[in-house]
């Protein structure tokens, strides 16, 4: 009896890191998308996400109809990532880190101080998710298949493109952007069209998220986010796509490894909190200097010297 | 009509003249050497011509149209295309990658396209690897096809240049040293080819070829037409012949060292 | 090395955070405590050059693999301060001393202190790149590598040089900067992005232009608090660098 107790309490914990783990991959194509197969090195990706989520549960909270709302918040990422894409992609390389960084930032304070619009770090409740009515039991047992599915469409439709003329647009800038603009492709369209789905995808995610969390406040995207992703896609193989997937599944892996050690080792939750992040910004500049094509990337595609 | 006219353009870098008052013109389905001393200027009129810099002054004009100062990418459009001294080819594609990125307009550039009209794409691609191979049969690189770009020497890279140049159906080529590093017996087959490529019988298909080239006698062997560039200058043009006694390019060549 | 290093600020908290250290925890004077934390956070940055920036030389890496590293460091940086000293918000036990009146404004000893301190810094800086061996060194480097390189200037011990010395300025603007205010983990960060918008309005590679374009910017974050809320001290920063990259992406003193 005991036994089966433990095994139905087991589950939805299961479900839940899976439900977490698949919503961060879809997260993480989206960057994997603008750095692995385009080289654009985007360090505010958590702002899309944001922009998402609090776009569809705020328009839903004020009478739009659902699917409406993520369409509205999917929109508005890609536009955000258009504009941010327009003053730094004919650039140096850095300007569009910077910039993003700083968008992330601005991003987080104003849902933070707009207490009129967002409540501020009180937070807002989402008012419905998909199905939710038909849905009895525990949501989470229909949000999980439903995201995974998504995933499944997600990776498919990504890679159909990069392994179209498109796709190859986009690997011949990542390498040397003067030869495609030497055969007559319009490089800063390229990138602008890479960064726009990239951001429209981690906007999706930002639904999502905003369903599984039922509530959503300025804390869930707190900067570290963004590098979350990173470590997605460069443990998995930049410009992989089953890599980046893997690579978000072997993250919230070891996050709920963390979670069971806490117990063990004689540090406070922030302490624990610290090491967490600290292992994730050393394990990016060990995976860059020591593997940088990470788990399932190919060292002959990859461009190191850009 | 010329194919190309340079007409009195200038270029300083922080107060050096690279280019001062450079002016020439090429007949459509001429092959036109350039030669010069180091520091002539040769590749930046490269790199302007073909839209990689911006001219300080002067004006430029391809097939009867503007083109000074226009992106690189729209002058490549409009079928001027050219290649680098030092060979950029795409290390991380394939050979056949590389040259399937060349045509332009292609179906499958397009994300909408890429969804929704996969037939279409697929059977553009099928056209387009045709012709890759057809190429690269005649260079003998058709074995290599599937390997890394990275992988090949550094002749074998120029010619998978010229040949991803020629995939676009250029109008004119602009050729940085093509024969550099490219053994001699290949190097007059592609010779004798891009001679045959200007000769096409039908008279709109013959391609117009500006090259650069330090390899003298292959040059004089190519052109039909050649300018001598010094200190930015155009100093001597004529025929192969002509130039060859001009006692100011012996001087130009010689006279400063 | 012409990357954007996002550990820069992260540097400059763990040179407040050093000094910390030996001025609260220690009991050293404030003075030598900073001196102190100033050559170890040099010293640090070496080791990282050692580490991990010339091994990445070697390998002829890109700028955007060492941005990539340059932000795993910083994260590194950042969260070991959190796990050793904590979240919290610190200051440096100093004791208070009057302020000056000037009119209807005050200014505090440490203000006046903190200000002859930046002005000797940009001094020294300047001495240092125009009448050095090294500083002229550095300019070379900065010119171009190749020539330096094809000059006899040992490549790598300028880098070293101006890693320390770059990173010993960060820690002393940290220390500065925590001797107004107060010092937290995240003061890197948020200092990150009105130091790239200085650097950039200035224009990239000059130190002269970094200056202005810090004063510039600091100025306006200010006095945008009279009329935004000071949280948008960050967006206003990012207003100016945008305006920049559309108006004039050199800077006001780039070539």
């Amino acid at each position: 009896m005991i036994e089966i107790g433990i095994e139905i309490e087991y589950l939805p914990y299961i479900i839940t890191v899976l439900l977490i783990a698949s919503i961060y991959a879809i997260f993480s194509l989206g960057l994997n998308l603008e750095w692995g197969f385009t080289g654009l090195v985007n360090f505010g990706h958590v702002a899309f996400l944001a922009i998402g989520a609090y776009t569809t549960v705020l328009l839903n909270l004020s009478g739009v109809p659902l699917i409406l709302s993520v369409i509205a918040g999917v929109a508005l990422a890609g536009l955000c990532g258009g504009l941010l894409g327009i003053p730094t992609l004919k650039l140096r390389e850095d300007y569009l880190a910077i910039v993003t960084i700083g968008f992330a930032e601005i991003i987080r304070f104003f849902l933070l101080n707009e207490e009129w619009l967002t409540r501020g770090p009180m937070g807002v409740h989402v008012s419905s998710r998909p199905f939710e009515e038909l849905i009895p039991g525990d949501y989470n047992f229909f949000l999980f298949p439903f995201v995974l599915g998504v995933l499944v469409i997600c990776y498919l439709l990504l890679e159909k493109l990069v392994k179209s003329p498109w796709g190859r647009v986009l690997k011949s800038i990542r390498e040397d952007e003067d030869v495609p603009a030497s055969l007559g492709k319009n490089v800063f369209s390229y990138k602008i069209q890479a960064l726009v789905l990239g951001s429209m995808i981690a906007g999706f995610a930002g639904s999502l998220l905003a369903f599984y969390l039922q509530y959503i406040n300025p804390r869930n995207f707190m900067p570290i986010e963004t590098f979350y992703a990173w470590i997605a896609v460069v443990l998995g193989g930049s410009g992989n796509n089953r890599g980046t997937i893997l690579g978000a599944f072997i993250l919230w892996a070891f996050f709920s490894g963390t979670r069971f050690a806490q117990g063990y080792l004689p540090f406070s939750p922030t302490q624990m909190g610290a090491l967490r992040i600290l292992f994730i910004g050393l394990l990016l500049i060990l995976i860059m200097m020591f593997k940088p094509e990470g788990l399932l990337g190919k060292k002959e595609e990859l461009t190191l010297t850009k | 009509m010329p194919m190309l006219s340079v007409h009195n353009v200038e270029k300083s870098f922080g107060g050096i003249k690279a280019l001062d008052g450079c002016s020439l013109e090429i007949r459509k389905g001429a092959i036109v050497g350039i030669i010069g001393p180091n520091g002539a200027g040769k590749t930046t009129l490269f790199r302007i011509i073909s839209g990689f810099e911006k001219p300080d002054s002067g004006t430029i004009v391809f097939n009867g149209e503007d083109i000074g100062g226009a992106a690189s990418f729209e002058i490549a459009r409009k079928g001027l295309i050219r290649t680098f001294q030092i060979p950029k080819a795409l290390t991380k594609l394939t050979v056949e990658e590389n040259l399937l990125l060349a045509p332009q307009f292609q179906y499958g550039e397009r994300i909408w396209n890429v969804w929704l009209r996969p037939k279409d794409v697929k059977r553009q691609e099928a056209e387009n690897i045709k012709k890759a191979h057809a190429l690269l049969e005649f260079l003998g690189l058709l074995h290599l096809k599937h390997e890394y770009a990275g992988a090949l020497s550094g002749g074998q890279k120029k010619l998978l240049e010229i040949a991803r140049a020629l995939m676009v159906d250029p109008k004119m080529l602009l050729l940085d040293e093509p024969f550099a590093g490219v053994n001699p017996t290949l190097a007059l087959r592609i010779l004798e080819w891009l001679k045959e490529l200007r000769d096409r019988d039908n008279e709109n298909d013959g391609i117009t070829i500006m090259v650069i080239e330090h390899d003298m006698p292959k040059l004089m062997q190519l052109s039909d037409y050649i300018y001598v560039l010094n200190k930015g200058k155009v100093i001597a043009s004529g025929a192969p012949e002509e130039v060859r006694a001009n006692e100011r390019v012996v001087e130009a060549y010689l006279g400063g060292a | 090395m012409n990357f954007a290093n996002f550990a820069h600020g992260d540097f400059l908290a763990l040179g407040a955070y050093l000094t910390f250290v030996f001025s609260a925890i220690l009991g050293v004077h404030f003075i030598p405590a900073s001196a102190i934390a100033v050559v170890i956070t040099a010293f640090i940055a070496v080791c990282c050059d050692y580490a991990i920036w010339k091994p990445m030389r070697e390998k002829s890496a890109g700028s955007l693999t060492l941005i990539i590293i340059s932000i795993g460091l910083a994260l590194f940086l950042r969260n070991l301060i959190i796990f050793l000293w904590g979240p919290d918000i610190k200051r440096y036990d100093l004791p208070v001393k009057r302020g000056i009146e000037l009119g209807s404004v005050v200014i505090t000893q440490n203000q006046i202190f903190v200000i002859m301190v930046a002005v000797i810094c940009m001094f020294l800086v300047h001495y240092l790149l125009k009448r050095t061996t090294i500083g002229k060194a550095m300019r070379a480097l900065s010119d171009n590598i190749d020539l330096a390189k094809a000059s006899g200037i040992d490549v790598d011990r300028v880098i070293r040089y101006t890693w320390a010395i770059g990173m010993a300025l960060a820690a002393v603007g940290g220390i500065l900067y925590g001797l107004i205010t107060n010092i937290n983990p995240n003061m890197g960060w948020f200092m990150l992005l009105p130091m790239f918008a200085a650097v950039i309005l200035g224009g990239i590679g000059s130190p002269y232009g970094a200056m202005v374009g810090g004063v510039v910017i600091g100025l306006a974050q200010e006095l945008s608090t009279a009329i935004l809320p000071t949280e948008y001290k960050q967006a206003v920063a990012f207003f100016i660098l945008i305006v920049v990259l559309f108006i004039r992406p050199r800077g006001i003193l780039g070539s």
